[in-house]
C-alpha cells in the first residue's frame, strides 16, 4: 500500500476549514446511536415549501385523464452557478403553476430564484411540465436546463449571470412531444452530450385531443405510445433528430431512460422503461448506432416499467440496473434488479435480493447512504392516495369486458375520489454487502406515504454524506439531510472533460480500498422524474486510505491518479491531477 | 391396470361425474396419445387426445391428460381454443366447462398481470357453469379454490369459503379419498383470508386428524404471523403454476 507524503496531507488539512469541509474523520458511532435515524427532514427549515399541483385537463376526457396523469412532480440537481453547492430545479404542473429554481445558499437553506433566472414559466394551457434535466449542451462549463413537458419542451441556455435564455427554437428542439423524461449522454463520444427524450403519450395534443383513441392499446404490449426521440448535438448549439438513424425504434409508453456502459467497452448503452409493455435494451455499437438486444439481454416483459437506474450494487465491476414496476395485491409484477452477467445479458435477482416488491414503484436510486462502500437503494411508490374506496374494481371491470378497446379513452372509468395503490410506504433498502437488501426506511424516517415520484441524490452541504430530495405528486417535496454518525470514510469527485464532453457524462471512476475496487460513474439524468448529482461519490467504510484511483473518460483516456486523502471532494480535469474542491471559490 | 382403473371409476362415480363412458375408438386414440407422449411427440399426442375427447367429451381423464400435454408443449392457446369449441358443441357438459376453465388457469402463469386477471375471470365463469350443471365435489372445490386467488379488494374469498364448505359437506358423506385433504387446506386458507383465524386453525387441525402427516396442514399449524402469511400468499401467486392435473381423482385411494 502506497503511503502518502506527510507534507501533502498536512497541507490539505490546513486548507480545509477555510472551505467548510470537515477537517477530520468523524468519530465512530456509539452503540446507543445504532438504531437512531440518520436522516432529518429539513424541508421547512430549508425553505423548500412549494407543493406540486397535478394538471387538471379541460376537455371531454378530463375526468378520465385525471386518473392517469398524476405526473410532473420532478426535480433535477446541478450546481448551475458553479459556487460549489448543488442547486435544485423542481417542476410543477398546473396551468398557472410556476417551476422553481432553488439556489443553495450554502447553509442548507435555499432561495427560489426561478423568476429572476427566467425559468419559472413552465406551464400554460398547452404545455405541462413533467420533468427536468441539467445538461451542458454547449460545453461552456455552465449547466443548461431542459424543461421536459407534455407539449413543447424548453431548452434554457445558462448565461452564467444567474439568468437563462430560451433557445429551444434556435437549438432545433421546438417540437410537440408528450415528453416525460430526458437524459443526456454522448452516445458517439464526439465530445458533446446528446439528448434522449422519453415520451409517454404519442405526439397528439392531449390538452385538446381530436380523437378519443390516444390511450394505451394494451396493458401489456402497447406500442401506441410516444417512445424515444434522439437528438444529436451538432456541436454548434443546435441539435438534429436522429432517432431512426441511430437505430432506436420504440413506440412504447416510455416513462424513463437510463444509460450506462454495460460491457465496459467505453460506449454508453441504453435501457428504456416502458409502461404498459416491454422495456428495451439497446447496445451501443460504437459507430453512432445502437442495436436492440432486448431479447437476449433482458427478454420481453409485459410489465409497467417506471424507473431505470444503473449502479454496481455488488461491486463486481459491472453496472447493474434497477427497474420499478407495479406490485400490489391485485398486480404481482415485481421489480427488476438486473444483475449484469458481464456479457450483455442480465438476470433478474429482485426476489432473491428482497427488492422485488415496492408497491406501485416510481423512482429508485442507487446511492451509498452509510458510506460503507455498497450502493443502497431508495424507492418511491404510490399512485393515487385519495378516498377510502378503491379504483381497482373499476379498472378490472373494464379489463374483463369482452372486446373492449383500451385505446379509446372513453372506455376507461373515471377515478373520481378513489385511491389506487395509495398511501404506500417508501422503501430504503440497505445493501447487505451485495447479497440482499434490508428495508430501513422506517428507522430513518424515510417511509413517507405521500405519492412519491422523483429522487434527486446529492450532497447539498458538501459533508460527504449523501442527502435526498424527494418529489411528491400533489404534495410538498421532502429534503432529507443525511446526518450519518458512523464516521465512515468517503471520497468524491467532480469531473470535467476536456476532450470528453465537459460535464464528463459517462466517465467511470474506479477506486481501490478495503481490498476491493469500487466502480461509480457520471450519469446524465437516470431515474424517473429526477436527476441526481453528476458528482461521483464513494463510501469507503473504515478505509482511511485508497490504494488506486482510475478514471476512464468518454474520450477513451484512461487516467491513473495518485491516491488521495479520504473524506474530501476533489475536482479532476481530464488529463490533469486532482485538486480539492473549493465551495464558494469556483465562481465565474 | 385397466381393472384397477375401472374399479376406481366405479367407486368414484357415485359422488362425482368422472370419466364418461369411453368408447373403443376413443380409448384407442387415448392409447396412441400416451405412446406419442413417451417420445415427447406432443403434436401427435394432442391430436389423438382431441380426437378422443371429440368422441367422448365428458371424459375427465382425456381432458386432463390433454391439458397436461398442452402445458408441457406450451400450447395454451390451442388448449383454450379446443375447449371453447368443445363447450360450444356440448354446452350442457359440466366436465367440459370444468376443463375449459382449467385451460384458462393453465395459461395464467405465462401471461402478463392484466391478462392473468382476464384469464382468471374467464376461468371462473366456466367453473360457475360447471357448478350450475353439476354441483359435485370437484366443481365446488375448484370454484371455491379459484375464488381464493382473487385479491382481497374483490371480496371473493367469502364466496370461496361457501363453495369449499359445500365441498366439505359432500366429502363427509362418502368414503374417504386422499385428495379430500385439499379442501381442508383451502378452506382453512379461505378462513384465514376472511380474517377467521380460529376457524382456519380448527379446520386445519381437523384435516390433519383425517390426514396425519400432511405437510401443508402441518406447516400451517406450526407457523403463524408473517411466516404463515407468506406461505398462504405465495400459494396464491398467479405467477406460479397451479397443479390442475386431475389424475389423482382416478388413481387415488
Amino acid at each position: 500500500m502506497r503511503r502518502l507524503p506527510y507534507k501533502s496531507i498536512l497541507s490539505l488539512l490546513l486548507l480545509l476549514p477555510a472551505f467548510g469541509i470537515p477537517a477530520a474523520p468523524r468519530k465512530a458511532m456509539p452503540s446507543s446511536q445504532q438504531n437512531e435515524s440518520w436522516f432529518e427532514d429539513v424541508t421547512q427549515k430549508a425553505g423548500i415549501t412549494s407543493r406540486h399541483h397535478t394538471r387538471r385537463f379541460d376537455n371531454p376526457y378530463a375526468e378520465i385523464m385525471q386518473g392517469y396523469t398524476k405526473l410532473g412532480s420532478a426535480a433535477a440537481v446541478a450546481d448551475y452557478d458553479n459556487d460549489g453547492f448543488e442547486d435544485i430545479f423542481v417542476t410543477d404542473s398546473c396551468t398557472t403553476c410556476k417551476n422553481h429554481l432553488y439556489h443553495n445558499n450554502g447553509n442548507l437553506t435555499f432561495t427560489d430564484v426561478a423568476e429572476k433566472a427566467g425559468v419559472a414559466n413552465g406551464n400554460d394551457e398547452n404545455n405541462a411540465s413533467s420533468g427536468a434535466l441539467w445538461l451542458d449542451y454547449n460545453n461552456d462549463g455552465l449547466p443548461d436546463l431542459f424543461v421536459v413537458r407534455f407539449g413543447h419542451s424548453i431548452l434554457y441556455q445558462n448565461l452564467g449571470n444567474g439568468v437563462f435564455r430560451d433557445v429551444t427554437k434556435e437549438a432545433g428542439l421546438d417540437r410537440y412531444m408528450n415528453a416525460i423524461k430526458a437524459i443526456a449522454f454522448d452516445y458517439d463520444n464526439d465530445g458533446y452530450v446528446d439528448l434522449f427524450i422519453g415520451c409517454y403519450f404519442q405526439p397528439v395534443n392531449i390538452f385538446h385531443p381530436s380523437s378519443p383513441r390516444f390511450f394505451p392499446e394494451s396493458f401489456e404490449n402497447a406500442n401506441n405510445g410516444g417512445g424515444v426521440v434522439v437528438f444529436h448535438n451538432n456541436r454548434n448549439g443546435t441539435f438534429t433528430e436522429v432517432t431512426a438513424q441511430v437505430g432506436i425504434h420504440t413506440t412504447g409508453w416510455t416513462l424513463d431512460l437510463g444509460h450506462g456502459d454495460a460491457n465496459n467497452d467505453g460506449w454508453e448503452d441504453l435501457y428504456v422503461a416502458n409502461d404498459f409493455g416491454t422495456d428495451r435494451f439497446y447496445v451501443n455499437n460504437g459507430d453512432g448506432t445502437f442495436t436492440d438486444k432486448t431479447e437476449t439481454a433482458i427478454g420481453f416483459d409485459t410489465k409497467k416499467g417506471m424507473n431505470v437506474d444503473w449502479g454496481d450494487f455488488d461491486n463486481d465491476g459491472f453496472l447493474d440496473i434497477y427497474v420499478t414496476n407495479i406490485t400490489d395485491d391485485y398486480m404481482r409484477e415485481g421489480n427488476f434488479l438486473w444483475h449484469n452477467n458481464g456479457n450483455l445479458t442480465f438476470t433478474d435477482i429482485s426476489r432473491e435480493t428482497g427488492t422485488y416488491d415496492t408497491g406501485w414503484g416510481w423512482a429508485g436510486k442507487f446511492f451509498d447512504y452509510d458510506n460503507d462502500g455498497w450502493l443502497d437503494l431508495y424507492v418511491m411508490n404510490g399512485w393515487v392516495s385519495a378516498g377510502k374506496e378503491s379504483y381497482v374494481p373499476d379498472i378490472f371491470a373494464m379489463v374483463t369486458r369482452p372486446g373492449v378497446d383500451f385505446a379509446d379513452a372513453r372506455n376507461w372509468p373515471p377515478i373520481g375520489n378513489k385511491s389506487l395503490s395509495g398511501y404506500e410506504k417508501k422503501r430504503l433498502f440497505h445493501n447487505e454487502q451485495g447479497h440482499i437488501f434490508k428495508d430501513e426506511a422506517a428507522r430513518h424516517g424515510l417511509d413517507s406515504i405521500k405519492d412519491g415520484r422523483g429522487i434527486a441524490v446529492a450532497d447539498f452541504d458538501n459533508d460527504g454524506r449523501l442527502d435526498l430530495f424527494v418529489t411528491n405528486a400533489d404534495d410538498t417535496p421532502n429534503l432529507y439531510h443525511n446526518v450519518l454518525p458512523t464516521g465512515a470514510h468517503w471520497l468524491g469527485f467532480v469531473l470535467e472533460g476536456t476532450k470528453s464532453n465537459r460535464s464528463a457524462i459517462g466517465a467511470q471512476v474506479r477506486v481501490s480500498a478495503n481490498g476491493r475496487t469500487y466502480l461509480r460513474y457520471v450519469n446524465g439524468g437516470n431515474g424517473f422524474a429526477s436527476q441526481s448529482t453528476t458528482r461521483v461519490h464513494f463510501g469507503l467504510g473504515k478505509a482511511t486510505t485508497i490504494t488506486a484511483l482510475e478514471v476512464r473518460w468518454p474520450s477513451g483516456l484512461k487516467q491513473t491518479l495518485s491516491a488521495l486523502p479520504v473524506d474530501h471532494w476533489y475536482k479532476i480535469l481530464e488529463g490533469h491531477s486532482a485538486t480539492l474542491m473549493q465551495p464558494g471559490g469556483n465562481k465565474r | 391396470m385397466m381393472k384397477n382403473f375401472l374399479s376406481c371409476i366405479c367407486a368414484m362415480v357415485l359422488s362425482i361425474s368422472l370419466p364418461g363412458g369411453s368408447t373403443a375408438a376413443s380409448d384407442a386414440d387415448y392409447q396412441q396419445a400416451m405412446r406419442a407422449l413417451t417420445t415427447n411427440d406432443y403434436s401427435s399426442a394432442l391430436r389423438y387426445l382431441e380426437s378422443a375427447m371429440t368422441q367422448d367429451p365428458d371424459n375427465l381423464k382425456y381432458a386432463s391428460e390433454y391439458r397436461q400435454a398442452a402445458i408441457r408443449n406450451k400450447d395454451f392457446d390451442r388448449s383454450v381454443a379446443f375447449f371453447e369449441k368443445l363447450a360450444a358443441s356440448r354446452p350442457q357438459s359440466a366436465n367440459i366447462h370444468l376443463n375449459f376453465g382449467f385451460a384458462y388457469v393453465d395459461k395464467i402463469p405465462t401471461a402478463g398481470s392484466i391478462t392473468q386477471v382476464i384469464l382468471a375471470n374467464k376461468a371462473l365463469n366456466e367453473f360457475s357453469r360447471a357448478v350450475e350443471l353439476d354441483p359435485n365435489w370437484i366443481n365446488y372445490y375448484t370454484r371455491g379454490a379459484s375464488y381464493l386467488f382473487w385479491p382481497k379488494i374483490f371480496n371473493r374469498a367469502p364466496l370461496g369459503v361457501a363453495d369449499l364448505e359445500k365441498a366439505l359437506k359432500i366429502q363427509s358423506t362418502g368414503p374417504r379419498r386422499s385428495y379430500y385433504v385439499k379442501v381442508y387446506v383451502s378452506l382453512g386458507d379461505g378462513y384465514w383470508k376472511t380474517d377467521q383465524l380460529d376457524k382456519a386453525l380448527e379446520i386445519w387441525r381437523l384435516g390433519l386428524k383425517q390426514f396425519p402427516g400432511n405437510q401443508q396442514l402441518k406447516f400451517r399449524l406450526e407457523h403463524k404471523g408473517a411466516e404463515l402469511q407468506d406461505t398462504i400468499e405465495s400459494s396464491f401467486d398467479p405467477n406460479k403454476r397451479v397443479d390442475t392435473d386431475l389424475r389423482e381423482l382416478w388413481i387415488a385411494s
